[in-house]
């Protein structure tokens, strides 16, 4: 997370400038504030962005429900800190009853689950919720904080506030798309900032998010979703068709087969 | 994209996507009970994730099927096999009226194989260790059995020929064979090879193939497990059982370089080794693989696999031509442009639609010499670098090597064979030799 890219933003690299000299908090051309932190015995750092408490209402919904302030992953999970889940622990068994837990890491795959999009500085795919569950566990374990998925509401909120302009900004302007993307994810944060100050929440991967109700939903739409598809509203069940070719039965509790537009996002509690 | 995770997917059909042009077809058999609505009978031999993934695929692609038998060395991989395919039929209504399994016909054993040909099934589902399928096929067609098997279906020219026996013999009895190299029942890839074979990229004159991933799984020796039951419950890290992972894997994408190339390779020349990989729970085999292949028209096919973890994965494969280039999954650039479009149904649930609906048509498909072909090309990458000699087809098809070790159809003493050294190891091998 070191790299700066082109598309980065000036706010970003204050920040990136900032963790060279020790400092850990900067701030967005919006006024958030952004910190940094790092998953020790690694190079691995990530940054994550404040936000705000409020009240969102879901998609669908036609109440509001009260957020408190957290903070979000400014990018989505890359593989870079996936490998250092994965490397640093046992592998598990390709499926045990008792599903996807962080004493043992990842099963190990039968093929590339990042399908040769790109590796270092891409996002995570093709990860169920509990695999991203279990990353959030041992990097909670890890670091001493308090890491896990973002609620549907706290991801709606994060949402709102990075989709909120006025004038409004063209959603492309700051999305990867089935209309920009060229079938592939793209690294990490290359689209732009957002309002929020973070970068692919809508597009890239569709991300996890956690549900009082325990489905499995994903917000935010993929590379692979046309633009109408893409944004704060995009909210998708899983579907039998993301491990449709595990040929295995039963099907991994790790890897979705079919899932190269689905990863995850973090949240640091306060 | 060329391995099972595949980003284009798209709603599967279950129309069958007819057979392809390499393929031959057994003789129409004449008033075959079965090509009417009359239910077949399944019955699964090894019970492991993908035995059970294999039955599965049979009977949710399929109607007028049902599971009546299972068998596999193991109890325990038997019962958690039951115990599974129950909790898929208990989401599943229609699966679930598919399944008729009851403790006569649960099977348990290194005989179970022979039990469940002999239970009053008419097809079967091979999905053992690899090492085991020669036997096993042989006895399949030798009791009139329709056959699905997993790939590799052998680990040594002495298994290939049995194979190619086998294929042969069924055909005469007009019984059908299909393999799970599935990329040869994905659409995409046969309209992108008849493309090319039908000279979409002019001729074909090099390739590159590739399964460059990390490790896989490997299951902690208890202490009550011999040194057998620890060997073939660790199956992939026996050539004996597995072929090494240039068999085992790499197979798929060395299938595609035949597919492509028209045929099999002539010769192999290459180097590997086993470099990362080297605990003993990893026995024998080798962690990479690097070999080229030259095919009948003088044209190269460069072969890469990889099991080590923390590096570049790749899993595709690509070919030129003197008149354009292909990606065989879906793409061919050059003078004839083509990108598939089409359905893209799952593979793994196709090969058993069309298995079946050949089977009920009276025109079984026969994938035997095919698949055997493919497993021999990936031994002779294998044993170019095991040996380090430039290996060719016509002497590798008749030698003698046999890797199946004394005593196997019992759980007891196994030491593991060495790790094979370039310039010391011989072809023509036995089991435990150097």
């Amino acid at each position: 997370m070191s790299k700066v890219t082109s598309a980065t933003s000036g706010c970003r690299l204050a920040a990136s400038w900032l963790v060279g000299v020790g400092m850990l908090v900067a701030t967005t051309a919006h006024g958030q504030t952004v910190t940094v932190d790092s998953i020790p015995g690694t190079l691995v750092r990530f940054e994550l962005v404040h936000v705000p408490g409020g009240a969102v209402r879901l998609p669908g919904q036609t109440d509001s429900v009260a957020v408190k302030s957290f903070w979000v992953g400014r990018t989505e999970v890359l593989w870079d800190a996936y490998d250092a889940f994965t490397l640093s622990r046992k592998p598990s068994p390709r499926y045990s009853p008792a599903g996807a837990d962080a004493v043992a890491g990842p099963s190990k795959p039968y093929g590339n689950p990042d399908y040769g999009f790109g590796h270092r500085g891409f996002p995570v795919i093709s990860v169920t919720r509990a695999a991203a569950e279990a990353f959030c566990a041992w990097l909670s374990a890890v670091t001493g904080k308090r890491y896990r998925l973002p609620t549907d509401a706290e991801w709606q909120r994060a949402a709102d506030l990075a989709a909120t302009a006025s004038p409004p900004v063209p959603i492309d302007e700051f999305a990867w798309h089935a209309g920009n993307a060229n079938g592939t994810t793209r690294p990490g944060g290359s689209r732009g900032a957002d309002r929020l100050g973070t970068s692919d929440l809508f597009g890239n991967v569709a991300e996890w998010v956690t549900t009082g109700d325990g489905q499995l939903v994903v917000r935010g739409g993929s590379w692979r979703d046309p633009i109408e598809q893409v944004g704060p509203a995009s909210r998708r069940k899983q579907q039998s068709s993301w491990n449709e070719r595990d040929p295995q039965i039963p099907k991994s509790n790790w890897w979705l087969s079919d899932g190269p537009f689905v990863g995850f996002r973090i949240v640091r509690e306060p | 994209m060329t391995n099972f995770f595949d980003p284009n997917r798209r709603n599967f059909v279950k129309a069958s996507v007819g057979a392809a042009a390499a393929l031959s077809r057994a003789k129409p058999a004449a008033a075959l009970p079965w090509a009417s609505s009359a239910t077949l009978r399944i019955g699964l031999i090894g019970c492991g994730g993908r035995g059970t993934g294999a039955a599965h695929d049979c009977l949710r692609g399929n109607e007028g099927v049902r599971l009546v038998a299972i068998g596999d060395i193991f109890a325990d991989r038997v019962a958690s096999c039951r115990e599974n395919l129950a909790k898929v039929a208990a989401e599943d209504p229609a699966i679930a009226a598919k399944i008729s399994l009851d403790e006569g016909h649960t099977f348990v054993g290194f005989d179970a194989y022979q039990r469940v040909i002999d239970s009053g099934v008419d097809v079967v589902i091979l999905a053992t260790a690899p090492g085991f399928r020669p036997r096993h096929l042989e006895a399949a067609i030798a009791s009139g059995k329709h056959v699905f098997m997993e790939k590799p279906v052998a680990v040594d020219p002495t298994g290939v020929r049995s194979v190619m026996a086998s294929a042969d013999l069924a055909q005469k009895k007009g019984l059908a064979i299909v393999a799970g190299t599935q990329r040869r029942h994905d659409p995409a890839y046969r309209a992108t090879i008849e493309r090319i074979r039908q000279g979409a990229i002019g001729e074909v004159v090099g390739g590159q193939v590739y399964w460059n991933q990390g490790g896989l799984w490997h299951a902690a020796r208890k202490p009550e497990w011999s040194d057998m039951e620890w060997q073939i419950r660790n199956w992939l890290y026996f050539a004996w059982l597995s072929g090494d992972h240039v068999v085992e894997q790499h197979i798929h994408n060395l299938d595609v370089a035949n597919w492509v190339m028209g045929g099999h390779p002539v010769k192999a020349v290459g180097t590997g080794g086993r470099q990362w990989r080297t605990g003993p729970e990893f026995g024998h085999i080798f962690d990479h693989f690097s070999v080229h292949l030259e095919y009948p028209n003088g044209g190269r096919v460069a072969s890469m696999c990889r099991q080590i973890d923390g590096c570049e994965d790749l899993v595709a494969e690509r070919f030129q031509g003197t008149k354009g280039a292909t990606d065989p999954s879906g793409s061919i650039t050059g003078v004839s442009p083509f990108t598939y479009q089409g359905a893209k149904p799952n593979p793994y649930l196709q090969e058993h639609i069309d298995l079946i609906a050949s089977i009920r048509a009276g025109t079984p498909l026969n994938e035997g010499r095919q698949v055997a072909e493919s497993t021999l090309t990936a031994i002779m990458v294998r044993e170019a670098a095991y040996t380090g000699q430039m290996i060719s087809w016509a002497d590798l098809v008749n030698s003698p090597q046999d890797l199946t070790p004394p005593g196997v159809g019992q759980l007891g003493p196994l030491a593991v064979p060495p790790v094979p050294m370039p310039g010391r190891t011989k072809v023509d091998r036995r089991f435990g030799e150097g």
